[in-house]
């Protein structure tokens, strides 16, 4: 591709104009490393020929150049003469050093070359290729001067299948299990109706648009707050992380969404970033996942409270239809009018039965407190049966507070209570008259 | 009281009276709380219409909710 001329090329011999791309540089590297004697003149050395002095470096026995210089000249001649280049191949032997240094061998069916991936560089990689594993290289070609050795400087790896993503991915949702972040018992119940709804996505992605349609056509009285954030490219761990820590501080929100419409698996690959899935777990309020990809789970959905497969799945999950509240509200309130009147037809019999007790009990002494009595048991039929109910009734139980509603189960001289709504008339019986005996009307 | 909690507890009282007897002066307290439930329920359902917001963070760090489209 590019044929700089590197400096000391033409020292060893004016090898400039022959490196083209990858094949040729290796070929110039062959010819470079039988001894240095027999190469340096003979192929296009001719021009120079009758300039050279056997006095130059390297040019006859009594100028040898040391081993160190051969192999640094060798070194930059190449660094020099090769532009980085994308390189597949098979990862053998790969070794994580110490250091976070990272060494291994890419090869095909008939060739190799070692290869080193420095701790800064390795450090940007998604995870370290497993052996065996294809991948595309960017590395920077480059000679190895203790070993001799030609090698692979490597800047970038990227996996030309998914095995890379793939086992980044498996390796941070262990990690994260393992913690319990995606516990079952940690999830959380989405409210019955949030009065506001937090979105976290970009403000002019169709992810949003669409959740505000649904939001609004099935609970127009819930706030939809938007949390700005970008959702893919190299900045936007951070920024998802940002604007859940907003709405976390912020604490108005009932419920947030987190998430953006389909894409690539690079373009969701921050809902699979280490900070981002720890920040939406770490949310005080149930956050619903909508990552729009059908096949891909993403480490943010397993951490949500609830998964969506789409922005408005994760919107009508979010909240309730504002009809069907309001039938349910409705409904409650019939049966409660009806629950109540079924108490006072209750508490009515029951009343009826212990007035028997009463005017028995109470007819002579107490004469007037029987009539009251009657009169108290025959405004309950005139009047709103609650008001009137509040007003007023007795229930008669014996000393121990079980209710009497039987004349025949007490005997004259048995200590009884009245309960009245105010409070109680302790009283002794006087005699009884078991006997059908018609009260209150 | 959230509007769930509300509901929730109005399911209770209705349970309660449909369930089983019980003395006058508490079925009426339980009926009044549950139309207490009723009435904020039922006004929480007619709140007006809410507008987008845009949740930002000042200068000064003070979050503040704005129409999306002001």
């Amino acid at each position: 591709m590019n044929s700089r001329p590197a400096r000391p090329a033409a020292r060893s011999g004016g090898r400039q104009g022959d490196t083209q791309g990858e094949p040729d540089t290796l070929a110039l590297f062959d010819d470079l490393e039988p001894p240095p004697a027999p190469v340096a003149p003979r192929p296009e050395g001719r021009a120079r020929r009758p300039a050279a002095r056997s006095d130059e470096p390297g040019l006859s026995p009594e100028s040898a150049i040391s081993v160190a210089t051969l192999t640094l000249a060798t070194r930059d001649i190449i660094e020099g003469a090769v532009e980085p280049l994308w390189v597949r191949g098979e990862v053998v032997g790969l070794k994580e050093h110490r250091s976070g240094h990272w060494y291994f061998t890419l090869k095909d069916e008939n060739a190799q070359i070692r290869c080193v991936m420095w701790a800064s560089d390795a450090r940007r990689a998604l995870a370290a290729p497993d052996e065996g594993m294809t991948i595309i290289a960017l590395g920077k070609l480059t000679v190895f001067p203790a070993r001799g050795e030609l090698q692979l400087r490597v800047l970038r790896i990227d996996s030309s299948g998914d095995g890379l993503w793939r086992k980044a991915f498996e390796k941070l949702r262990k990690k994260l299990e393992a913690e319990g972040l995606f516990a079952t018992e940690r999830k959380r119940p989405i409210p019955m109706l949030p009065s506001c709804v937090a979105v976290v996505t970009s403000a002019d992605g169709a992810a949003l648009h669409d959740i505000v349609s649904v939001v609004s056509r099935r609970c127009p009285i819930t706030q939809v707050v938007v949390a700005h954030a970008q959702v893919q490219g190299e900045d936007a761990p951070k920024s998802l992380v940002k604007a859940l820590h907003r709405v976390a501080r912020w604490g108005k929100a009932d419920v947030v969404i987190l998430g953006r419409g389909g894409g690539s698996r690079e373009d969701l690959w921050a809902f699979n970033d280490e900070r981002v899935v720890r920040a939406a777990a770490g949310m005080p309020v149930p956050v619903i996942s909508a990552v729009g990809h059908e096949v891909d789970v993403t480490l943010c959905d397993l951490a949500a409270d609830l998964r969506a497969a789409t922005p408005s799945a994760a919107a009508e999950a979010a909240v309730p239809r504002l009809s069907d509240l309001v039938r349910h509200v409705r409904r409650l309130g019939v049966d409660l009018r009806d629950a109540a009147m079924a108490q006072v037809e209750s508490a009515k019999e029951r009343l009826e039965d212990v007035g028997v007790a009463v005017a028995r009990a109470a007819s002579h002494p107490i004469e007037r407190r029987r009539l009251a009595l009657e009169g108290i048991a025959g405004r309950l039929h005139a009047l709103s049966p609650l008001a009137t109910l509040a007003r007023g009734y007795a229930v008669i139980t014996d000393d121990e507070g079980a209710t009497i509603t039987s004349a025949t189960a007490i005997q004259p001289g048995d200590a009884i209570v009245a309960r009245l709504h105010d409070g109680r008339i302790h009283a002794r019986v006087e005699r009884t008259e078991p006997g059908e005996e018609e009260v209150n009307e | 009281m959230s509007f769930e909690k509300k509901v929730q507890r109005l399911e209770e009282i209705v349970r309660a009276l449909e369930s089983k007897d019980m003395s006058l002066e508490k079925g009426l307290k339980l009926f009044e709380e549950g139309i207490a439930c009723l009435r904020d329920a039922s006004t929480e359902l007619s709140k007006a219409e809410a507008a987008v917001q845009v949740l930002r963070e000042r200068t000064d760090g003070i979050l503040e909710a704005t129409d999306l489209r002001a």
